[in-house]
C-alpha cells in the first residue's frame, strides 16, 4: 500500500509535481488566447467573456474578498509574525491605557493571512484551468458547459462540493486554524508572565521542549513522564477491565433462562443517560474523607480511620478505575450484547456435544470472536480513554499534587486534565501547548503501531 | 442437569441484583439529597442518606426569582435542539459524500481528518474563545456560540453514519440513477429514509452532549450568567467556594436535568443501541 | 461554478473576521463582579449611585455574581470581556497587575484608599509604591469556628481533636492552602514574604523556612494530618461531620445553621510539638476592588468614582450590616455593632497572632498545595527531621526561585 513509499521519494514527487504544474502554467500561458492570458490577471475574466458567467462571477468574487482581506487587514499583522509585536501597552497621564500590539492577535491573524494567500493562488491556479479546458473545448469546436449545466452540477456531478463545504469551511476555521495556532505557541513564552494583550510574547524556539524533557531541578520531566505512565496505565485498565467486565455482564444478562432481561439493561443504561456532570460530581464527594462511604463503614464498625480515598495516590488511582467500571461496563454491555447474538448458535452446540462447559466454550468461541470483531473498537476506545476528561476531573480534579511533582499536577492526572490546568488556572498557554502536541505524538504512535498489528485492517471498498 | 441450572442461574440472579443496586445507589442517593431542606435542616454536604425530613424546599428555590434556573435550562435545551438539528444535518452529508460519493482528495480528507482527532480538544479552547469573540458570540452572545462551535465540528463525528451507509447495496442508487434522479434526488429520496436508525442515534448523541458541557461552555460565557448552561451553572454551586451550602440545591436541579435527558434515551434506547454496535464492529 | 463552493464560503468567512475584529464598540454599561452573596446589595448601591449624580447619567450598571476567589482566573482569559469593576482577594492582585488587568490609581484616588484604610489594607492593594485597588474589607483572615457541646478547649489544638475523636467528629483545616498553611510556619517563628515592582514582578524572596522553626511547623502538620478526626477543607457547606473549622467570616452563616445554639468562635488554637506549645499565626487578609483599564476616559471617571462610593464608609458600613463584611475602612471599624460583632471579635483577637498578607506569586499558592498533599498522602510519615528540612529545603529554593 501507499505507506511503503519511503518519505524521502514522498518529497521527490512533491516537487516534481510543484515542477510540472509551474511547467503546465507556463504551457497555459503561450499557447492562451488573450482572454486566457488576461485571466492570469484578472481572475475569471476568461470565462465570463466566453459568456460562464456562472463560474466566472464566483472565482472573481473570491478572489475579490481575499484580496481585500490580504491587503485591507492581513499584510499589518503578517508584517509582524517574525517578533510578533514590539509596541507595549501603557497608561496615558490620565489613566486611561494606550494600547499597543497584541502578540496573540498577530499570530492569529498573521497565520490566517498565511493561509489565505495560499487559497489565494488555489484560486488563481483554478481560474487557469477552467480557461484552459474551456479555451481546448472551443477549439474542437465543441460547446461550452451551460451556466445551467454549471448550476445544475452542484447538485449532481459536483454534489460532494456542495456537501463537504460547510462541513470543511466549519472544521477549518474552528479546528485546522486553532490547532495550527497552538502548535505555533509551543514555540513561543506565551505564558501568565507574558499575557496578551498586556505583554508580548515572542519566539523561544525550542526551549519549552527542552523544558518538558529535562529532569530534575526546576525541568518539567520527571512531572511529564510520571503523568503520561498513569495515562498509559489508566487507559489500559480503563478499556480491558470495562471491555471484560462489560462482556461479562451480557453474557449474564443473555443467558438462557435469565428473566427481566430488559430491565436489567435498563437500570445499567441509566448510567450513560445521566449527565455525568450530576453523577460523577455525587460519586466524588460519597468517597470523600468525611463523605458517605466513609460515614457508613465508621458507623457499622467496619473500619476505625476514615480510608483516604481521594488523598493517597494509590487509592485515588484505584478508585477511578473502579468508579469508571460504573460508567464503561453498560457501554460495552450494550455492545457486547448486539455482537453476541450474532455468534452462529451452532458452533456452541457442537462444543456442547463435544463436552466443553460454559467456561471453555467462553475462552474457545466467544473471546476469539469478539477480539477479532471489536478490534478496531478497542483501540478508539484505549484513544478515548486517554483524553477521558469528565472521569477524571470530575472525580478529584486530578489530586493529589505532591512535592514529587511540578507544575501544579497530581497523581492522578492525565496528560490532558494536566493541560486543562495549566490552560485554566495558571494561563501557562506555551506549556499547554507543548503537552497538547505530545498528547498528538502518543495517539498517532499508538494508533499507528496498533492498527499495524490488527488483523482486521480491511480495504474499505471491499466491504460494501 | 437442571438442579445445576437453577444452581448457576441463582447465582447469575445474585450477581445481577447486586449490581443493580450499585448502578443505582448514586441516583437514589443524589434524589434523597434533594428533597433536604437547605432552609430548615442544612444545604450543605452531611454524611447521611435519608433527610430528616422530605421537603421540595430546593426544588422551589430553582424556580422562585432569585435563581435563573429556567433561564439556564432553556439555553442548554435551545443549545441542544439547535445542535441536534444541525448537526445531525451536516453528519448525514458528509457520511453521504465520504461513503457514496467518489472524489478527488476524498482518502486524503479522511487521514486528515483522522490525524485533526489526535489533538486534544481542550488544547485550542483559548483560541476558540477569541475567535469566537471577534464573531461577537462569546459572553452575552455565549448561546450561539456554542452551537455554531458544535456544529463546525460535526463534520469531524462522521464514522458510525457513513459506516451505516456503506452497508446500503450501491444497486439502489444505480437503479435511482437509471432513472433520472440526481445524486441530491437520491440522498433525500433513497437514503436518508432508509436510515432512520442511524439518524435518530445521530440526533441523540447531538441533543445530550450539550447537557454535559460544563468546561467550554464555562470558558465561553464567563461572568455572563445569562448565557450559562446548566453544567456551567450547577458545577459551580459545588465548585465555587462563593455559594456556600448548596449541595442540596445542586442536587435537586440535576435531578430536573437527569429526568428528561434519561426518558428521552430509555425511549430511543434501541436506536442507541444500534448505532453503538454498529459503530463499534466498523471501527 | 467548479471546485469553488468551498472556497467561496472561505471567503464571506475570512470577511466576516475582519468585519468583527473592526467593530471595537464602547457600551456605557458598566459591569461588576462581586460574591453572590453580595450581587443584589451591590447592584442596588451602585443604582443608587448613578441616579444621586447626574455626572454619570448616562451609565447604567449590570451585576453579575463572579466569586473573588475566582476573579483573577476569569480576568485573565481575557481581560476586555471581563468586569469593569471587580472584587477579587487580595492573593491575585499581582498576577493582576502583571497582565494589567488593573487600572494604578493616582493623586485622588491613591489618596482616597491610604487615607480612608487601615494599613494593612493599603499595602494589600499595593504593588511597589502604586496602589492598585480598593479594599473592601480587612476580614479576609481565619479563626476557629466550634461546637461547644463537643470541643472543651478551644486554646488547645491538641484537646479540640481529642474531643473530636471522642465524638466521632471532624476537625476542619485546609493545610493544603498556601493560605491556611501559614498558621503553621508563622506561628513557629518562620518568614515568607516578597517585595515587588508596580509592574506585578517579584523582585525579590525573604523566606526561612529550610530551619529548625520550619521543622517544627512542618511536624505539626504531620501530626495534625495523621489524627483520624482530622479532614482537610475550610468550606463549612462542605463539612459533612464537623465540630470544628478553621474558616472565616464568610462562612458563618453557614456555620451558625451547622451548630445551632452551640455556635462559638475562638482565635486558633496553640499546637504542641516535642512539649512546646506555639500559637498559631496565619495570615491577615484583605478583599479589594480593582476597576479595569479602560481607553475611555469618561467612562474611567465614572468606574473611578462608582468604586470610591462602593468602597467608602457608607457602602461598608452598609454591607456590613446586610451580609457581616468586617470593613477595611477606619471609621466604619470604629462602629459600634462592628466592634462588637463574635466573628469579627473572634478575628480581631486572631489578628493579633497573624501578619498582614502580602504579595505572593501565583506558583507559590500551588507549591504549598503539593507540600500539604504530600504530607496528606503521608509521604513524610514517620521521616527523620532530615528528609523534612530537605522536603523544606527544596520548598523554600523554588519560592526563591518565583522572584527574579
Amino acid at each position: 500500500m501507499e505507506e511503503k513509499k519511503s518519505i524521502g521519494s514522498r518529497i521527490g514527487a512533491f516537487f516534481r509535481w510543484i515542477g510540472r504544474d509551474l511547467a503546465d502554467i507556463g504551457i497555459t500561458f503561450a499557447r492562451g488566447d488573450w482572454k486566457t492570458r488576461i485571466s492570469f490577471l484578472v481572475v475569471g475574466l476568461g470565462q465570463i467573456l466566453r459568456g460562464q458567467y456562472v463560474r466566472g462571477i464566483s472565482v472573481l468574487c473570491l478572489a475579490a474578498a481575499m484580496l481585500f482581506y490580504i491587503f485591507g487587514f492581513g499584510l499589518s499583522y503578517l508584517k509582524d509574525i517574525l517578533t510578533l509585536g514590539t509596541q507595549g501597552r501603557g497608561f496615558n497621564p490620565d489613566g486611561t491605557i494606550s494600547l499597543g500590539d497584541n502578540s496573540f492577535l498577530i499570530l492569529l491573524y498573521g497565520i490566517l493571512t498565511i493561509i489565505v494567500i495560499l487559497a489565494l493562488v488555489l484560486v488563481w491556479r483554478i481560474n487557469l484551468r477552467q480557461n484552459r479546458e474551456a479555451q481546448e473545448l472551443l477549439a474542437q469546436g465543441k460547446a461550452l458547459p451551460s451556466n445551467r449545466k454549471d448550476l445544475y452540477s452542484v447538485l449532481d456531478r459536483n454534489f460532494d462540493k456542495t456537501l463537504l463545504a460547510l462541513p470543511v469551511l466549519g472544521i477549518f476555521v474552528f479546528t485546522v486554524l486553532p490547532i495550527i495556532f497552538m502548535i505555533c505557541v509551543a514555540f513561543t513564552n506565551y505564558d501568565y508572565n507574558h499575557q496578551a494583550p498586556a505583554k508580548l510574547f515572542t519566539w523561544v524556539g525550542l526551549e519549552n521542549f527542552r523544558n518538558i524533557f529535562s529532569i530534575g531541578g526546576e525541568g518539567y520531566g520527571g512531572t511529564f513522564f510520571t503523568v503520561l505512565a498513569w495515562t498509559l496505565i489508566w487507559a489500559f485498565f480503563a478499556t480491558f477491565l470495562n471491555y471484560f467486565l462489560g462482556m461479562a455482564v451480557a453474557i449474564m444478562i443473555n443467558k438462557k433462562g435469565i428473566r427481566f432481561k430488559k430491565l436489567w439493561r435498563t437500570i445499567l443504561v441509566m448510567t450513560i443517560a445521566v449527565p455525568q456532570f450530576v453523577s460523577l460530581l455525587y460519586i466524588g464527594k460519597m468517597f470523600a474523607s468525611d463523605g458517605l462511604v466513609n460515614a457508613y463503614l465508621l458507623k457499622w464498625g467496619l473500619i476505625q480511620k476514615a480510608i483516604p480515598f481521594w488523598t493517597n495516590p494509590t487509592y485515588a488511582r484505584i478508585l477511578i478505575i473502579v468508579i469508571n467500571l460504573w460508567i464503561g461496563i453498560p457501554y460495552m454491555m450494550l455492545i457486547a450484547t448486539g455482537l453476541l447474538m450474532n455468534i452462529p448458535e451452532d458452533l456452541y452446540e457442537s462444543a456442547r456435544i463435544d463436552g466443553a462447559n460454559s467456561f471453555q466454550m467462553f475462552f474457545k468461541i466467544t473471546l476469539p470472536y469478539m477480539l477479532f470483531v471489536t478490534g478496531p473498537f478497542l483501540l478508539t476506545q484505549f484513544i478515548g480513554n486517554l483524553n477521558n476528561f469528565n472521569v477524571i476531573f470530575l472525580l478529584n480534579q486530578g489530586r493529589p499534587q505532591s512535592m514529587n511533582l511540578k507544575g501544579g499536577a497530581g497523581y492522578t492526572d492525565l496528560l490532558v486534565t494536566w493541560l486543562y490546568k495549566m490552560t485554566i488556572n495558571d494561563t501557562d498557554y506555551k506549556m499547554a501547548a507543548v503537552i497538547g502536541i505530545m498528547v498528538f505524538i502518543v495517539t498517532a504512535v499508538i494508533s499507528l503501531v496498533v492498527y499495524n498489528f490488527l488483523p482486521s485492517v480491511k480495504d474499505e471498498e471491499g466491504f460494501q | 442437569m437442571t438442579r445445576k441450572k437453577h444452581i448457576s442461574n441463582a447465582i447469575v440472579y445474585i450477581v445481577l441484583i447486586v449490581i443493580s443496586v450499585i448502578w443505582l445507589f448514586p441516583f437514589v442517593g443524589l434524589a434523597l439529597q434533594s428533597f433536604r431542606s437547605y432552609i430548615s435542616e442544612f444545604g450543605g454536604m452531611v454524611n447521611y442518606l435519608i433527610p430528616k425530613k422530605f421537603t421540595l424546599d430546593s426544588y422551589k428555590f430553582l424556580f422562585s426569582g432569585e435563581c435563573q434556573f429556567p433561564r439556564w435550562y432553556m439555553n442548554t435545551l435551545i443549545i441542544a435542539v439547535a445542535a441536534t438539528v444541525f448537526n445531525t444535518i451536516i453528519i448525514i452529508c458528509v457520511s453521504y459524500a465520504l461513503s457514496r460519493l467518489r472524489f478527488k482528495g476524498r482518502r486524503a480528507l479522511m487521514n486528515i481528518w483522522l490525524v485533526l482527532g489526535m489533538f486534544p480538544g481542550f488544547l485550542t479552547m483559548i483560541c476558540l474563545y477569541f475567535l469566537l469573540k471577534m464573531l461577537g458570540l462569546t459572553q452575552s452572545g455565549a448561546v450561539p456560540g456554542l452551537i455554531l462551535i458544535s456544529v463546525a465540528g460535526a463534520g469531524m463525528q462522521y464514522y458510525v453514519c457513513k459506516g451505516y451507509f456503506d452497508t446500503l447495496p450501491k444497486a439502489l442508487d444505480e437503479a435511482a440513477r437509471i432513472d433520472g434522479a440526481n445524486r441530491a434526488q437520491i440522498l433525500l429520496i433513497m437514503i436518508v429514509p432508509l436510515s432512520k436508525p442511524i439518524i435518530i442515534y445521530t440526533a441523540l448523541l447531538a441533543f445530550m452532549a450539550p447537557w454535559c458541557d460544563f468546561v467550554f461552555a464555562s470558558y465561553v460565557a464567563f461572568g455572563y450568567s445569562a448565557s450559562y448552561n446548566v453544567a456551567v451553572a450547577l458545577q459551580q454551586w459545588v465548585w465555587t467556594n462563593d455559594f456556600q451550602g448548596y449541595f442540596t440545591r445542586f442536587c435537586a436541579g440535576g435531578i430536573l436535568v437527569a429526568i428528561p435527558v434519561t426518558i428521552l434515551f430509555m425511549c430511543l434506547q434501541k436506536y442507541y443501541v444500534e448505532g453503538v454496535t454498529g459503530g463499534s464492529v466498523k471501527g | 461554478m467548479k471546485k469553488t463552493l468551498s472556497i467561496l464560503a472561505a471567503g464571506v468567512m475570512a470577511a466576516s473576521l475582519m468585519a468583527g475584529a473592526a467593530v471595537t464598540a464602547y457600551a456605557d454599561d458598566i459591569t461588576i463582579w462581586v460574591a453572590e452573596e453580595v450581587t443584589d446589595f451591590t447592584k442596588e448601591k451602585a443604582n443608587e449611585f448613578l441616579s444621586s449624580n447626574p455626572d454619570f447619567s448616562g451609565f447604567s450598571v449590570s451585576v453579575e455574581p463572579v466569586g473573588e476567589g475566582d476573579a483573577a482566573k476569569n480576568v485573565l482569559t481575557d481581560v476586555e470581556g471581563s468586569a469593569d469593576l471587580y472584587g477579587f482577594a487580595q492573593d491575585q492582585l499581582a498576577r493582576l497587575v502583571s497582565a494589567q488587568a488593573l487600572t494604578p490609581l493616582m493623586g485622588d484616588n491613591a489618596a482616597f484608599v491610604s487615607e480612608n484604610n487601615d494599613a494593612g489594607a493599603v499595602s494589600a492593594a499595593s504593588m511597589g509604591d502604586m496602589i492598585f485597588a480598593y479594599p473592601l474589607t480587612s476580614d479576609n483572615g481565619y479563626f476557629l469556628y466550634y461546637d461547644s457541646s463537643v470541643v472543651t478547649d478551644p486554646t488547645s489544638l491538641d484537646q479540640i481533636l481529642a474531643d473530636c475523636e471522642a465524638a466521632g467528629k471532624g476537625f476542619y483545616m485546609e493545610i493544603n492552602s498556601g493560605w491556611y498553611q501559614t498558621a503553621f510556619f508563622f506561628g513557629a517563628g518562620c518568614s515568607l514574604s516578597y517585595e515587588t515592582d508596580e509592574m506585578g514582578n517579584f523582585t525579590s524572596c525573604n523566606v526561612d523556612y529550610a530551619s529548625e522553626n520550619g521543622v517544627k511547623a512542618l511536624k505539626a502538620i504531620i501530626a495534625l494530618a495523621e489524627s483520624p478526626a482530622f479532614h482537610n477543607g475550610s468550606s463549612a457547606s462542605n463539612a459533612a461531620n464537623c465540630a470544628a473549622i478553621v474558616s472565616g467570616t464568610w462562612d458563618s452563616s453557614v456555620v451558625k445553621d451547622m451548630f445551632g445554639d452551640n455556635y462559638a468562635c475562638a482565635k486558633l488554637p496553640s499546637f504542641t510539638v516535642d512539649g512546646e506549645a506555639i500559637q498559631m499565626s496565619g495570615f491577615g487578609g484583605f478583599k479589594l476592588m480593582g476597576v479595569k483599564p479602560q481607553v475611555d476616559a469618561d467612562k474611567l471617571a465614572a468606574c473611578q468614582a462608582l468604586a470610591q462610593y462602593l468602597s467608602g464608609e457608607e457602602v461598608q458600613l452598609a454591607r456590613y450590616n446586610a451580609k457581616g463584611w468586617g470593613p477595611s475602612n477606619l471609621n466604619a471599624q470604629a462602629d459600634d455593632a462592628v466592634k462588637s460583632d463574635v466573628a469579627l471579635s473572634a478575628l480581631a483577637e486572631q489578628l493579633a497572632y497573624a501578619i498582614p498578607q502580602g504579595q505572593y506569586p501565583n506558583d507559590y499558592w500551588s507549591l504549598a498545595t503539593s507540600l500539604g498533599d504530600s504530607v496528606i498522602s503521608g509521604d513524610y510519615k514517620d521521616a527523620s527531621d532530615e528528609t523534612l528540612m530537605s522536603a523544606l529545603q527544596s520548598f523554600q529554593d523554588s519560592c526563591i526561585s518565583y522572584a527574579k
